[in-house]
């Protein structure tokens, strides 16, 4: 496998009237291998929308450079711009950006149109292209006249009849409703096992990004916090911003001593856990509402009782206290307790973090920027 | 605050029934969702009761007063029902502040001044929205406007408090945030509160009890919503509020066997009613479980990480099932390969009849 | 839930007959007033065309159908509208793509400007190409002839291209203003999604930006076409001493040299349906075109267009626009100034030949301050009234909806598709005492009268518009609040639509106090307005006080327009 988009020191600077210089994408170094689907992650205003733009070639870089499939198209030291039209990319975009004004056919023919392919393979390819995107018969028909779902696959059908090496999805599914989304996710990652492309996949949902992604990268606030698969960041996120963003979770504040975590407030039960190996006095301890196990009262958890419990839908929640916090805990509704009811809490393999994490540093660096 | 009561309401649009008989009994200081898809009667029930529609039959109750009866015909007009309503739109007044949206019912009922002024801030003290008085609606965000909206509707001591989607337009964060709050207010007040809406999640988040409409018109279940979830009356509600399973379930040699295209042994627990079959039994995807013991076996057909939890599409005979693996079970449990054969047991099933049509043949 | 029809016939139904009667009083009164105001005019001219003396007599239609004269007039009203449809077009797009989408330096600034020959009468910037370029006595013609040394004057501003040119430079501010608005808001992803493609720029130009705002060019490229169809006042100015007529001024031509006689009368009438006939055949071309080709272009996040660099071409363009605007913009305006500085027409423009007489003289005349006097009346008095009629027949439309509600619609867009002259033949041939008496000729209140019927349309489009902002769920909140129907409308539905009732006056007021095509035909001795003294004035060879006149006239609309920008700026949002 070789490495198909090369991100080397890439910066973004925006000067605005009101904030002056933003930094909108710091240093970032990325490799996306051939045939691989990489997500960009985070919350509004991290970067990610920016450099797929730079990587599209609609935004110049203020330092860095971007190869693509080998090929240097962006450096500022060299001076070096190749434009969007000469970059060889299929992208996606959000508002499906299918051109009202030629119908499905021609809305996919058009990238062929401009290559000046004859007739007979434009015939062949934009057939093949809307086979595979489940739009035959609807050649002749207006992209107004057709559903959200199916104007976003003329825009893939678009991007495919081209057979790029690489496509760009800028949140393509968020203008979808949920249950079109996942059927869509299915459809890219079929098109993408048949066509062979390397996909950079924007968004801030991260469910779909870990549904999608081989690896992906998680970003905040114009900064790179992590590169990883998507099991192992959600399982081993480096710090508390990205254990918090990549879904719900419960922390618990302990004070080491004597070689044991004691949770705040709680001056005589310990959590049964090992301690890291360089532990401080003062860390947090984070895991996940849904990976804590409740069971009655035994020797290994820690024992507590029921606090509070919420129905949910799908799952019952309860609030348990441990020390003088209260821990979120969800089960299925099978699994069931009262309030007041004695219990047993198990965390397993949680994660530790330093508790002057940069986490309280970062939101104060943000809020003087907004 | 007062109970309302709906009993045996009909109404139709010139041939078309969207009520049939329908009737159902809010309690007082609870906060009933009426929940349905779209196009079930629910807006109609409330347009009823707030004196926009005139049923055909029937007798709408707000506590001891009789608003409306076709036998009796009694028709209380709109204005004198004295029942608040929060719109989907909100229909705040865009040309009035904060205060004097508020104060608008009060002074239609000519009350004097100082009292007007009164109520009118106690109301607002209620929403939060004091320091906003003088503010017009498009100084405020969409939450805020919707707060002056429940304050305009509180403000006359309306018997009841009705809510048609009321969140509908505001985006997810935002959603919760409302949620949160209307149920804050209603315990504040131990008000009535009527709450529309077709997003069963958000009617399970809020209500003390849930009536669940079908797309006839009819009622298929009033209940608190763990009754609901734990013990949905009918195939209708099971499906309506989560995501299900259902495979049909036949009389094969001396037991019964799941039809899948060709016929599974089935070995769990039926109820009596099932014992020939001809019923389909439902399953929610995160109740099934791998289970090696389990003679029920399955091919895994694609797994998904979604974070907190793992898809799974699995193969049971000719019949795709899908299943929901907590990141708890797949911790302890381990996870199933794509293309593994795994053993698989239903937990919490349900037996519905099948219905005609829906059989495979 | 959603079907907002059925809900207040819903609501109509519980209130039972009480809101009925008002309803139907309210329906009655638009019908009455429509049919007196708008229905009878036109019914007047299409008898008069066909009868006389209450026998059918197709004679005087088909003489002055046939006639030579008049079939050049014809001929000219098409040249001149179709070549001011498509050169306004072309200016009005290129402009619209330089200042929407390209990186152009002073956009703000330019956008104001390219907005100015909008709100300024063409007719005075026809009597100022007049002044520059007539072909016998221009005065920049007279410069450059001894500049260059010729014989005859190099240019004639009194010819069909002369006519177009000035009626471009007015009009094609409608295709810019469309298309500009139409480019900001479109996605821009649409046009990046090309380029991705593989697209170069200047193809994605013509492939997908213009096609894209296809129907916001042709929606300014019809109005064009209507507006110049039915043009009284550039032909009038530039064309008609020099005999070269369109059918609007023909018409004007045919009444005032028959005297105001009733067979001259009858011959316009004859022309008017003509008229009538071309303008009809633009209009349904108009909603053709309109209908079809209306697709949604604007979508998605609010991003900000990314901009074309126009690199080199940045500043040759930038001079460009620059020079068209000091062309179309300020030096007619310049014009108009110095000449009404001059102490007689065709003295040099020197400085020892400049005085404030003419000035003095305009102040002092009785006829101008009626003149002035005149013009507020009617535009105010029209605009009052029409406001309330336009809002009365917009709720009926509307939220009423009685059985006839769409002839209703109809009768009040009525006069905007009659060209202005046509109308006055109308007002005359109903109100000068052929029916029940009543004869309004040479007074004031023949001119409302048209005015009324030509304006309507006008305030019943913006109370239309507001109304149906006016969400039927605002008013069922007030009526749950404990308001009665009546209460309801008085509290909530009047003062939301109250903003939109006040910007109909002003679309009304600012129009009528320039107005010259209807008030033409129809004045009397006393009864000049603005537009009629300052035209009459150049009639008759006094020059210098008619641009001096001119010159108030310009000043009081730009002070107008400014107030009524201000205003409605400040007005709470709905």
């Amino acid at each position: 496998m070789s490495d198909q988009i090369v991100l080397r020191h890439v910066t973004k600077k925006f000067t605005t009237k009101t904030l002056g210089d933003i930094i909108a994408v710091d240093d970032f170094n990325l490799n996306v291998e051939e045939g691989e689907c990489f997500s960009f992650l985070g919350p509004s205003g991290c970067g990610k929308s920016t450099t797929l733009r730079m990587i599209a070639g609609f935004e110049d870089l203020t330092e860095g450079e971007i190869e693509l499939c080998g090929r240097l198209v962006s450096s500022r030291k060299k001076n070096l711009y190749v434009l969007p039209e000469d970059r060889g990319l299929g992208m996606v975009f959000q508002a499906f950006a299918v051109w009202p004004h030629m119908n499905v056919f021609e809305n996919v023919a058009f990238p062929l149109r401009i290559q000046k392919v004859n007739k007979t393979d434009i015939n062949r390819r934009v057939a093949e292209a809307l086979h595979h995107t489940s739009l035959t018969g609807l050649e002749n028909t207006f992209p107004g006249d057709l559903s959200g779902g199916q104007q976003q696959r003329i825009a893939l059908a678009r991007a495919i009849v081209t057979n790029p090496k690489v496509m760009l999805l800028d949140e393509p599914l968020s203008n979808l409703d949920p249950k079109l989304r996942e059927t869509m996710r299915f459809e890219i990652k079929a098109l993408q096992r048949k066509f062979n492309f390397t996909i950079i996949f924007v968004t801030h949902d991260q469910s779909e990004a870990m549904a999608i992604s081989d690896r992906m990268m998680v970003c905040d606030m114009g900064k790179i916090m992590q590169i990883d698969t998507p099991e192992n960041l959600y399982n081993r996120p480096c710090n508390r911003f990205v254990h918090n963003f990549l879904g719900e979770s419960t922390f618990i504040n302990v004070e080491i001593r004597d070689g044991k975590a004691f949770p705040k407030g709680s001056a005589d039960q310990a959590l049964p856990l090992t301690l890291p190996p360089q532990a401080s006095r003062e860390m947090v301890v984070a895991t996940r509402p849904n990976e804590i196990a409740l069971t009655g009262p035994d020797e290994d958890g820690y024992q507590t009782h029921i606090e509070k419990r919420i129905f949910l839908t799908d799952r019952t929640e309860y609030l348990v206290p441990v020390g003088g916090q209260l821990l979120k805990v969800q089960t299925p509704h099978r699994i069931a307790f009262s309030e007041g009811e004695k219990c047993s809490v198990h965390l397993v393999e949680p994660m530790w973090y330093p508790a002057d994490d940069a986490e309280a540093d970062k939101e104060r660096a943000r809020r003087q920027l907004v | 605050m007062a109970n309302v009561k709906f009993d045996h309401i009909t109404v139709r649009y010139g041939s078309h029934t969207v009520l049939q008989d329908f009737s159902l009994d809010v309690e007082s200081g609870k906060i009933v969702c009426l929940v349905g898809p779209s196009g079930c009667g629910k807006t109609t029930l409330v347009r009823a009761l707030l004196g926009l529609n005139k049923p055909e039959t029937g007798v709408i109750t707000v506590g001891e007063r009789c608003l409306f009866d076709a036998k009796k015909h009694v028709n209380v007009p709109a204005e004198k029902r004295n029942i608040g309503i929060v719109f989907q739109d909100y229909a705040v007044w865009p040309h009035m502040t904060v205060l004097e949206n508020v104060s608008y019912p009060l002074k239609k009922q000519r009350r004097p001044k100082e009292e007007i002024r009164e109520r009118v801030m106690h109301a607002l003290e209620q929403v939060h929205m004091t320091e906003y008085a003088r503010h017009l609606p498009n100084q405020l965000s969409g939450g805020q406007q919707q707060r002056v909206a429940i304050a305009r509707a509180l403000v006359v001591d309306s018997d009841v408090l009705v809510m048609d989607e009321p969140i509908t337009n505001l985006d997810a964060k935002l959603r919760e945030e409302m949620l949160l709050e209307i149920r804050m207010i209603q315990k504040r007040l131990n008000a009535t509160i009527l709450y529309i809406t077709h997003d069963q999640q958000s009617a399970l988040q809020l209500c003390d009890k849930m009536a669940i409409m079908q797309q006839d018109g009819t009622l298929c279940q009033y209940g608190t919503d763990e009754e609901i979830i734990l013990h949905p009356a009918n195939r209708f509600t099971f499906e309506f509020i989560g995501v299900s399973n259902f495979i049909p379930l036949r009389q094969a040699g001396s037991g019964l066997a799941l039809d899948c295209g060709e016929l599974i042994p089935y070995t769990g627990e039926v109820p009596p009613q099932a014992e020939n079959g001809g019923f389909d039994l439902g399953v929610r995807p995160n109740d099934i479980v791998f289970d090696p013991a389990s003679p029920l076996k399955a091919r895994v057909d694609s797994r998904v990480f979604l974070g907190s939890e793992y898809n799974y599409f699995l193969s049971l005979g000719q019949k795709q099932i899908r299943v929901q693996q907590s990141m708890l079970d797949a911790r302890t449990r381990g996870v199933a390969k794509e293309g593994e054969t795994v053993g698989i047991s239903f937990l919490n099933t349900r037996f519905y009849p099948t219905q005609k049509g829906e059989q495979t043949p | 839930m959603k079907n907002y029809d059925g809900v207040s016939a819903e609501l109509a139904a519980v209130d039972g007959r009480k809101r009925l009667n008002m309803d139907k009083v309210m329906t009655a009164v638009c019908f009455v007033l429509l049919l007196i105001i708008v229905v009878i005019p036109i019914v007047m001219i299409i008898f008069n065309a066909f009868f006389n003396e209450g026998r059918l007599e197709l004679g005087t239609f088909v003489t002055q159908v046939t006639d030579g004269k008049n079939l050049d007039a014809m001929w000219n009203t098409l040249k001149i509208a179709l070549g001011a449809t498509v050169l306004g077009t072309v200016m009005g797009v290129f402009y619209a793509w330089l200042l929407g989408r390209s990186d152009i330096p002073a956009k703000g600034l330019m956008r104001a400007l390219f907005n100015i020959p909008y709100m300024f009468p063409p007719f005075l910037g026809a009597m100022a190409w007049d002044m520059m370029f007539n072909g016998r006595s221009g005065y920049i013609n007279k410069f450059l002839r001894t500049l260059l040394g010729l014989k005859t004057m190099p240019i004639n501003i009194n010819s069909v291209w002369g006519i177009i040119f000035v009626e471009v430079s007015y009009y094609f501010p409608f295709v810019f203003m469309q298309v500009v608005s139409a480019l900001e808001r479109m996605d821009p992803t649409l046009e990046e999604s090309a380029r991705i493609a593989g697209a170069r720029q200047r193809q994605v130009i013509w492939k997908i930006t213009l096609p894209l705002v296809k129907p916001a060019i042709s929606a300014g490229a019809l109005l064009i076409l209507t507006t110049s169809l039915a043009h009284f006042g550039v032909p009038a100015i530039l064309g008609y001493a020099r005999g070269i007529y369109t059918l609007p001024t023909r018409i004007y031509a045919v009444i005032y040299n028959s005297g105001g006689s009733f067979d001259g009368i009858r011959q316009g009438a004859a022309l008017s349906v003509m008229l009538v006939v071309v303008v009809s055949l633009a209009l349904i071309l108009q909603n053709r075109i309109l209908s079809a080709g209306s697709y949604d272009i604007i979508k998605g996040k609010s991003m900000r267009p990314t901009l074309i660099k126009l690199r080199g071409a940045r500043v040759p363009l930038l001079v460009l626009a620059i020079l068209t605007l000091v062309l179309i913009v300020i030096v007619p305006l310049v014009m108009i100034v110095l000449i009404s500085f001059l102490k007689a027409y065709g003295l040099p423009l020197e400085f020892k030949n400049f005085t404030l007489d003419q000035y003095r003289t305009v102040f002092a005349s009785n006829g101008t301050i009626d003149a002035i006097k005149n013009s507020l009346f009617v535009s105010i008095t029209a605009g009052i009234i029409c406001m309330f009629l336009g809002t009365l027949v917009a709720y009926v439309v509307q939220k009423i909806r009685p059985k006839g509600k769409g002839a209703l619609e109809v009768i009040s867009m009525l006069p905007y598709a009659i060209p202005g002259t046509v109308l006055s033949i109308g007002v005359i041939l109903a109100w000068s005492g052929r029916i029940a008496g009543i004869n309004l000729y040479n007074t004031i209140w023949i001119i409302l009268v048209a005015y009324l019927a030509r304006y309507l349309s006008f305030s019943m489009k913006t109370s239309s518009a507001a109304l149906l902002q006016v969400h039927s769920s605002l008013e069922e909140a007030a009526r749950v609040c404990g308001a009665s129907h009546t209460e309801s409308l008085k509290d909530i539905t009047l003062p939301l639509i109250r903003p939109a009732m006040v910007s109909g006056f002003f679309l009304i007021f600012l129009p009528a106090m320039r107005e010259v095509t209807t008030s033409i035909l129809l004045y009397g001795p006393y009864t000049r307005t603005l537009g009629v003294q300052i035209y009459s004035l150049r009639d008759a060879g006094m020059i210098p006080q008619a641009a001096a006149l001119a010159t108030v006239a310009i000043g009081i609309i730009i002070l107008l327009n400014t107030l009524v920008t201000r205003l409605t700026r400040d007005r709470k949002g709905v």
